[in-house]
């Protein structure tokens, strides 16, 4: 895809503009030296073991956690979520 | 100061004070919200467990630690039922729907929740500012702020609201607050704590931590929360640390301090006096103490913030008022996304998640988000060389005092760098604790991944040097 997309769009902002102070801090980056860093070590790699994997199943909500999640849809009509409309594009 | 749950729980079981008479108490003091440190209070749950607690002491049945013991919760924490803002506009009527791991084993425990805890929304910031509940104060002086995130947190305990709370920490939002209020405040190693049902902000550092009035409390407190969790699969499991293994300081032969923290032209010369009065002190004591050559405040601030703000994007995502949130229809679908979020998130909590996507979006990812996850290795690899050398590195917590009420939303770079002490051991995953002394607002110990018994050991042997 070439298309290009602006920050409000790409943050689902209405009206975002990038923030000067937020790009001083990115050009302290770009300007830093990591010339003597050749790969990523393993430093804070937390990938979990392929050992460690926990269990593939489908674990039931209780009762109160389905109640208290439909009580939280924005708007929800006999217990589906309701979106305004569909994307057409 | 001696270790509050103790002297509550012995208080309990000689009957000197009935729990529910404590809960009440402690309720009487938060609900008139002097510092605006509540964002609800847990009244109904709170005494309903009292109760309980009184029940089985009367019964003649024993109790354990924490029993009763009354805790005040960061608004960012799922606990089932109850509401959960972050204190967001977006998340303003949010209830959680479970209860998060951490403060599960809290309740298991016996202990009682209190209050959900006034923060920065998302835990975006530094001062408690960032909130729709107005901002929160300081504990010792009510025109400054109480920092942040964990900024109610904080003040809670300092004013005995709560024993002691539990605050999360990214980039320091338990340590500066801790710092600003007086108080204990530890950031476990990355993983000793699981984050399962806290709000996501950068999830690569997120700490669940706790708050507290003394060294003992904060132990009690962590070995509680403390182990692994297959809901949270970063988690590792960890040994109990026991009060006898942190009394001594074997182990301990070299500290070492960040010169470049020091000489730095940032910091306040009190605070530059009083740390290196402090790091002479323990001098005096036969422990040896070296200078190490650190990152410079700038590189430190930067890369957190280039990660934490693309991981933030990321997280808070799902926050578009259709799967999360108080929504604003707008003409269409996108629109009411842009819309919602436009008018329900905070000034600083968009300009992350813009500042998110602006490096993580093609073209500006290899040269500002690729490379600060390169320097974030530098970091890491420059602290296990430290740690072949020292034992536990000391710093300030921050440069400055507390700045007044107002200050830091005008300014968000000083904001930014006012993280200067606090961001690289969180970039580094290492355990570090606030304690109240050494300077105005305090002082952090840091030791080696997983080693954050080393971390308490250092701060009891502190509290008789300093």
């Amino acid at each position: 895809m070439t298309k290009i997309m602006t920050v409000d769009v790409l943050s689902s902002i209405k009206g975002a503009q990038p923030s000067e102070t937020v790009n001083q801090l990115f050009e302290v980056i770009k300007n830093a030296d990591t010339s003597n860093n050749n790969a990523f070590n393993n430093n804070h790699n937390n990938g979990v073991s392929l050992d460690d994997l926990r269990d593939d199943v489908v674990i039931d909500s209780s009762a109160t956690e389905k109640q208290i999640i439909i009580e939280n849809f924005p708007k929800e009509k006999n217990g589906y979520l309701v979106v305004s409309k569909v994307i057409e594009e | 100061m001696a270790s509050q749950i103790r002297k509550i729980h012995q208080q309990l079981m000689d009957k000197e004070i009935t729990c529910t008479q404590l809960v009440q108490d402690k309720l009487k003091a938060l609900k008139p919200n002097t510092h605006n440190t509540v964002n609800a209070l847990l009244d109904d749950v709170a005494l309903e467990l009292a109760a309980k607690v009184d029940a089985k002491i009367k019964n003649g049945d024993s109790i354990g630690l924490l029993e009763g013991i009354p805790f005040g919760i960061k608004d960012v924490y799922m606990l089932q039922g109850t509401y959960t803002t972050a204190s967001s506009d977006l998340l303003k009527h949010y209830k959680s729907a479970y209860t998060a791991t951490a403060i599960q084993k809290l309740l298991d425990a016996g202990a009682i929740p209190l209050v959900k805890e006034n923060c920065d929304s998302f835990g975006h910031g530094s001062s408690s500012e960032n909130t729709i509940f107005g901002a929160v104060k300081n504990a010792t002086n009510p025109n400054l702020v109480g920092g942040g995130s964990s900024g109610g947190s904080a003040v809670n305990v300092a004013l005995d609201y709560t024993v002691f709370s539990i605050g999360g920490d990214t980039g320091g939002s338990i340590r500066q607050p801790a710092g600003y209020n007086s108080v204990y405040g530890l950031k476990p190693t990355y993983g000793r704590v699981s984050r399962y049902g806290l709000m996501a902000y950068a999830s690569s550092t997120d700490c669940v931590g706790p708050i507290a009035k003394s060294v003992e409390d904060v132990c009690i407190v962590l070995n509680a929360m403390s182990g692994k969790d297959v809901k949270d699969q970063t988690t590792y499991a960890s040994k109990e640390i026991l009060e006898t293994d942190i009394a001594t300081t074997d182990g301990i032969k070299t500290v070492g301090y960040f010169k470049n923290f020091i000489e730095s032209e940032a910091i306040h010369p009190d605070i530059k006096s009083s740390f290196l009065a402090a790091i002479e002190k323990i001098k005096a004591k036969g422990i040896a103490v070296k200078a190490l050559d650190f990152f410079d405040a700038n590189t430190l601030v930067s890369t957190y913030y280039t990660l934490a703000m693309a991981e933030t994007a990321s997280n808070l995502s799902r926050l578009d008022g259709t799967n999360y949130g108080n929504r604003i229809e707008a003409e269409n679908l996108k629109e009411t996304y842009a819309v919602t979020r436009s008018k329900n998130f905070s000034e600083e909590t968009k300009r992350r998640i813009v500042g998110g996507n602006q490096v993580l979006s093609q073209g500006f990812s290899d040269e500002i988000y690729l490379k600060g996850l390169k320097l974030r290795d530098q970091i890491s690899e420059n602290f296990e060389n430290d740690f072949k050398e020292v034992d536990i590195i000391l710093s300030p917590v921050t440069p400055n005092t507390p700045p007044k009420i107002g200050d830091s939303l005008k300014d968000p770079m000083a904001m930014y760098l006012s993280d200067a002490y606090t961001v690289g051991f969180s970039l580094g995953e290492l355990p570090t604790l606030t304690v109240p002394q050494g300077t105005a607002t305090g002082l952090q110990i840091t030791a080696a991944k997983h080693n954050d018994e080393l971390v308490l050991k250092f701060a009891n042997f502190l509290k008789d040097t300093i």
